[in-house]
This record gives structure tokens, sequence and C-alpha cells, in this order.
């Protein structure tokens, strides 16, 4: 099997682009697609706010390649080819899984060693393997990727004593304002770096914090998962999110909404109405919550997540010894990963091979028991051993006939020399055959060996690989 | 000979070079590369205005002891100016002691090192004295407390209102958010420049109410078209700045950047005042005997269109008279 990975992340695509990929909380009807489209083929889509990427396990020999998972990836996402290929990047086998432990690891995320990524590509493999998208291959892929990245941060400490999201969007707050005993905030929304952005800001003591979202049960799930007590706050209707936006003075927003819920002209009236109180916007979401507009109306001060991380990302310098120990674990993870990989498909091949030569050897053996049945009156040691010689003759034929043949026929994808060295190596073929036997020059289209011929000696076709010797 | 300009000036000059330095040591602290904790130069920074606090008092205290006992706090422009950077070094000690008001300090060094350049100028080039002896004690001490200490108290909501400006900016642009933790919150800014502009507004308002007291002595009235001259004109619109700042939390409309604008505005309207007032001719008068002599010898080319008789007295203590 051959691992690939097609991809956008917040290096080679704007927010704008990213959001035309954002998934939501839901990959599996993509994955579904994908593996309608190339059957046979394992897929997981790991989609965060900063990245929409596709790992696949296909056969060897068989598609998709890059352009078709672009234009899988276009086609699905309604975006046009030509961003699709400038924007995204495209891996196979050993890069692909490196780039996989790497995002695990956090040394691909804009804030160096982050950990809300490993939970999301959990996630993201949860759910591939709740709807059978991921196979033994990507299985196998992703539960090293996430063993090594629990390993590298343990031992390394590439995590911590990290700066969060959540950390720095308190301390923008506290550039806004001075005093939070009398102000409000809201949260819009119920997503994992809402609750942790929430937290951070449940300790700055506001007077308020509200909780708002369509479904008013996930709000109060919130507020329990946040300790938040009820003197402070509480979920409210989403229908009071116009009243709640004139109330508050920090709006943290994190819904899977498709359209923006804050827009210009939602917050035109509701700016008069606050008497033009800064307004601090955090928007956490991936497709946005906020009209990137709102940004430039009076006293309103919006940021949104790639705003917040490179904040986070300048805080923390590159950190580079640490980054510099995790490549080292991740480079000996994927070595380790990509051998185990290689030697999954070779002890299926075996297997396969196996079954093979135990199928030609059952028809073999029943063809020979048939003439011994021809020979059980007159049992006659000449006669039987020249039925046991046909047998081996023609099980030695049948089983080489194959290789040989595709021996014969010269493959522009690895040269004859190294099909030689691999059948000295793998049926012990002494050297000095070579020394005794004169090179000689296979010819062009030379038929195999004949299974049903009787005579066909094993020994001329074990010469010709030795023929194509320097 | 009056030593007091040259010894002054020297003085006035020391306390420049010092905080030129500060200020340099400021603007660097700004620069989104600084270094957030720089303990060395913010200490630097604070003797340098401890320095030039007590530089200043020094330097008055010169003039008390030069003048024979005769020693009177505002004497001239280049006083007031003076007074103005005593008091501007003593908000600084204040700012910096308050943890809400992070880096406001950086803003009012380059504003200090500026009125220190412009009193070396009004000691070494422009010094005027003012007219004092012939205005009343108690009008005299009113207005001259009212507008020099009002300009303060304005200079620190402007200085507010520029810090204002470059956080906002750097929050709205984005860029270099890491070092932005060093800097006053804008609540704290906008805080910060209304209670000054209250205060500046109060004071300049018995400054004003005084001047015009003292111009038109009690019981003469005032001639008409008075309020024509350019600095009361432009003390009036500062004024008028200053009442809306004042109100800047229910009149919304000039919350935030406005508001801040407002206050830059409105401190360029005074300085531009005191610019008019040391620097430009005084208005023609209506009566041909307008221009009369001031009894010291010096003929009186500043006042304000008034009765020759009493002109002299009714010099307003910012129009300066020739000599000494």
């Amino acid at each position: 099997m051959r691992v690939l990975f097609t991809g956008i992340n917040h290096r080679t695509a704007s927010v704008t682009l990213r959001e035309c990929f954002a998934v939501g909380g839901d990959a599996s009807s993509h994955m579904d697609a994908f593996r309608e489209r190339f059957p046979g083929c394992e897929c997981v889509i790991v989609s965060t706010c900063n990245r929409f990427e596709l790992y696949v396990a296909r056969p060897l020999h068989g598609k998709p390649n890059a352009d078709d998972l672009r234009t899988f990836l276009s086609g699905r996402f309604g975006v046009p080819m030509d961003q699709v290929a400038s924007a995204s990047i495209h891996r196979e086998q050993d890069q692909a899984v490196a780039h996989l432990f790497r995002v695990c690891c956090g040394l691909d995320s804009m804030v160096l060693g982050e950990p809300q990524v490993l939970g999301q590509v959990k996630r993201a493999y949860q759910a591939a393997g709740d709807c059978g998208a991921a196979g033994p291959v990507l299985h196998r892929v992703f539960q090293q990727a996430i063993a090594t990245a629990k390993q590298a941060r343990t031992e390394t400490g590439i995590d911590a004593g990290r700066v969060s999201v959540g950390s720095v969007a308190a301390d923008l707050a506290h550039q806004v304002f001075a005093d939070f005993a009398d102000k409000t905030v809201l949260g819009i929304g119920a997503g994992e770096i809402a609750k942790l952005t929430l937290r951070h800001m449940m300790e700055l003591k506001p007077h308020r914090l509200w909780l708002a979202n369509r479904t008013h049960r996930n709000a109060s799930e919130l507020a329990e998962a946040i300790h938040l007590p009820a003197s402070v706050g509480g979920a409210r209707p989403w229908e009071q999110l116009d009243e709640l936006l004139i109330e508050a003075d920090i709006v943290v927003t994190c819904t899977a909404a498709p359209e923006p819920i804050l827009t210009p002209k939602r917050f035109k009236p509701i700016l008069k109405r606050r008497r033009f109180r800064p307004l601090f916007v955090i928007d956490l979401a991936m497709p946005r919550d906020a009209d990137p507009a709102i940004g430039s109306m009076t006293n309103l001060y919006l940021y949104n997540i790639d705003d917040l991380q490179s904040v986070v990302a300048d805080s923390l310098g590159q950190r580079g010894d640490q980054a510099q120990d995790c490549e080292r674990h991740v480079a000996a993870a994927v070595t380790a990963c990509m051998s185990q990989i290689t030697h999954a498909d070779l002890g299926q091949l075996i297997r396969k091979l196996r079954a093979k030569l135990h199928d030609i050897g059952q028809e073999e053996g029943e063809r020979t028991l048939k003439k011994l049945a021809q020979h059980q009156d007159s049992p006659d040691a000449e006669a039987l051993g020249a039925v046991l010689d046909e047998h081996t003759q023609r099980l030695v034929n049948k089983i080489l006939h194959m290789p040989l043949s595709q021996l014969n026929q010269h493959h522009g994808d690895a040269p004859l020399g190294f099909y030689a060295a691999a059948l000295r190596r793998l049926f012990d073929l002494e050297d000095d055959t070579e020394a005794k036997t004169e090179p000689t020059k296979l010819p062009e289209q030379a038929p195999g060996p004949d299974p049903d011929a009787e005579t066909n000696s094993a020994e001329s076709v074990q010469d010709k690989p030795a023929a194509t010797r320097p | 000979m009056n030593l007091a300009n040259p010894i002054t000036t020297l003085i006035l000059l020391a306390m420049t070079v010092l905080s030129v330095y500060a200020t340099f040591g400021a603007l660097r602290r700004l620069s989104p590369s600084g270094h957030p904790g720089r303990p060395v130069l913010a200490s630097v920074m604070q003797r340098v205005i401890v320095a030039v606090i007590m530089l200043t008092t020094l330097g008055m205290f010169a003039r008390f002891w030069l003048r024979d006992g005769g020693w009177q706090p505002v004497t001239s422009h280049r006083d007031g100016l003076l007074l103005m950077s005593f008091m501007l070094a003593g908000a600084v000690l204040f700012i910096q002691s308050r943890a809400r008001l992070v880096g406001l300090s950086s803003f009012a060094l380059p504003v200090l090192t500026f009125i220190l350049g412009w009193a070396i100028c009004a000691s070494a080039w422009t010094y005027h004295p003012f007219d004092l002896p012939t205005l009343h004690p108690v009008w005299r001490g009113v207005h001259l407390t009212g507008v020099y200490l009002g300009t303060g108290f304005c200079g620190v909501a402007a200085m507010a209102g520029g810090m204002y400006l470059y956080v906002q900016a750097r929050l709205k642009r984005k860029q270099n958010l890491g070092g932005l933790g060093r800097l006053a919150s804008l609540e704290a800014l906008e805080n910060t420049i209304i209670r000054s502009a209250t205060l500046g507004f109060v004071l300049l308002t018995l400054g004003l109410v005084s001047g015009v007291v003292v111009i038109s002595d009690g019981d003469t009235p005032l001639p008409a078209g008075w309020w024509f001259a350019p600095k009361i004109v432009l003390a009036t619109l500062a004024w008028g700045i200053y009442a809306v700042l004042m109100n800047v939390r229910y009149a919304s409309g000039f919350r935030g950047r406005r508001a801040a604008w407002l206050s830059i505005i409105g401190i360029v309207l005074l300085l531009a005042t005191y610019v008019v007032v040391t620097s430009l001719p005084p208005a023609p008068p209506v009566s041909p005997t307008a221009s009369v002599s001031n009894g010291s010898g010096h003929t009186n080319t500043t006042n304000l269109v008034l009765p020759a008789k009493s002109s002299a007295s009714k010099a307003s203590v910012l129009d300066p008279v020739e000599g000494d």
C-alpha cells in the first residue's frame, strides 16, 4: 500500500480559503464520497481551524494520484482547481507519514507544540474508524503518530509552559479594559477552544458571563464544564443574542455556523444602543462567525484565530532545542512506521504467494494421483518414478513460469540486475555459477518456461539471470 | 545686571539634555522590539525625572535669592513653562507609580522635553516679564494658577490621548501585539483623558474668568469686540473642547478615538494661545490714544483695546511688556 497526503494549512492558504474547506464536526460524508469514488482505498480527513488534510492509503499501483486528490477536493468543496493546486501540498510515503507525525507533535502548528491539534487528530481518526474509512494501513499510521506525539511531548517538553490562545485572548482583553469587575463576557457556541478561552476569561473575574447557543442544552453543559457559578451567569436563550451583545464587553464566539452570525448589518444598531462602549470580539470559529468588516467599526476590536495564534507564536519564539529533539523523535518513529507498513505488505504478499503455491501443488498433486491410479494394478517402480519426475518437473515449471516470464519482459521500473540480485539472494544461489557460466544475452521477448512442457530444464532458466550480470 | 536669565537658561539646558536622554530611552522602550523589562533604563528615566524636578526647584530658589527676596513664582512666560515642566515631571512620577498607567511616562517625556526646549527659547531669546505690579494680586494669582495648572492637566490628557491612539492603532493593525502588555489599557487611558480634562476644564474656567475680570478691572465695561482677540477665541475653543471631553461618557459619539483626538486638539489650541500671546503683535487700538506709556518709560503695545487712562492696569497677565 502507498500512503498519500494532500491538504492545505495556515501556511499555504488564507483564512478565507480555509473556510471553504471547513467541514465542521462531521467529515464522514466526505470520506464516504471518497471511498465511493476510489474503492479499495483508505482515507482519514483531519479538519481543524488551521488545516484541512486528506490522508489516503491506496494499492501500490493504482488510483488516486496527486491530481486525482486535488480534483476530488476541488469538486467536493466547490473551490476552483487552480486555487486548490496553488494552495495545497502533496506528500507521499514516508514524507506523508512524517507530515502527520509532525502535525501531531505540534511541529507544524502556528503555535509550536500546541496540544489541541493532537486531540483534533484523534477525533478525526476516530471518525474515520467509525465510518470504516480507515483501514489497516491508516490505523497503523495514525496510532503510531498519536503514540509518538505523546512520547515526544513528554520527553522533549515542547508543550511545557505553553502560552495558549485563551491566555493571549485574556491578555488582549487586558489591553482594552482596565477593570473587569463591571464587565460582561458573552460566549457564543460551545466549541472546545471556546471552552478553554472562557476558562481564561473566568480568571479575569468578570461581573457577568453569559453563554448562548442555538441548542440551549449545549450552553448549559458548557456552563457546567467550566464550573460557572450561577451567581456570575449561565446559559441564555439564543433569541436574546442581540440583547446580550448590547450588554457584553467581551464576546468569545465559536459556533459551527456556515455563515457569519456577527455582521455589520446586525452590529450597526447594536453599537448605537451600546453607546459606543468598547467591544472586544474573539472569533475562534472556522468558518468565521464574525464578518471581518465589523473589525473596522468604532471601538470594536475583532480578533480571529490566526491573529491570536500569531501572537502566541511570537511570544513563544521558535523553541529551537525542543523542536529539534522532537524532530529527531519524529524521524525515528517515521522510519519504524514505514518499516512496519512495508513488512505488513510483505507478510500479506508472502501469504498470497504461499496460497498460490499451495493451489499449484494441489492441482499438480491431483493430476499426479490420477496418473498413479492408472498404475495401481501393475505397480512398476520405473513407471512410478517417471510419474513422480513428471510431477516434480511440472510443479517447478509452474512455479517458475510467472516470475521468469516477467523477468524476460524488460520492465522500466527496475533494472534486471536488481531482479538477478534478488533471485540470487532469495534462493541463496552461489556466485560460483557466475564464474562457470559464460554471460549470454537474454533473447528479446523470450518466452518463459512452458509449465506443461515435459522436459523444460530448470537449470537453463536458472542460468538466465546470471547473463544480466556485468 | 540681571543674572537670572543666564543662570535659568543654563539650568533649563541641563534639564533639557537629561530629558532628551530620558526621551530616547522612553521611545526605545515603546518600540515593538524593545525588551519589556529594561530595569536599568526604567531606573535611569526615574532618576532623570527626579533630577529635572530638583533642578527646577533649584532654579526657582536661585531666582529668589538673586532678586533679594522679591521673588514671585511666575513673573514671565518662561516661569510659566518652568512651572509646567515641574508639574509634568511630578505627573510622570505619579504615572510611574500607577500600575494601570504603565507606559504613559514614555509619552510624557517627549512633551516635557518640548516644554523645556520652549522654556529655553522663552528665557534666552524672547524673555518678556509680565506687567504684574499693575494687576490685582488675587485675580492675578487665580488667573496664573488656573491657566498654567489647567494647561498642565490638559497636557496630561493630551499625552493619554496620544498613547490611546498609539495603543489603539496597534490593536487594530494587529501587528507586534506581543509587546503591548507593557502599555496601559485603552479604558485606563480614556479614564485618564476624562479625569485630566475635567480638572483642566475647571482650572481653565477659573483662569479664563479671572482673565476677563483682570481685563475689565471690575468697574470698567469691556471694550467692544474684546472677544475677537485671537487668544480669547483660541482659549474659548479649547475650553469648549474640554467641556465636551469631560462629558464624553454621556456624549457617547465622542468616545474612544475621537476623545483622544479632541484631547490633542485641545492642547494644540492652548499652545497656540500661548504662541499668540507671546509672538503675535497686539491688536490695533480703536482709539488713537490707546498706545500709551505704562509709566515706566516703556510703551505698552500688547494690551487689548482699552481706554488710555487704565490700559496698563487692564492688561492680561499673559500680555508681556518689553523689558524687565
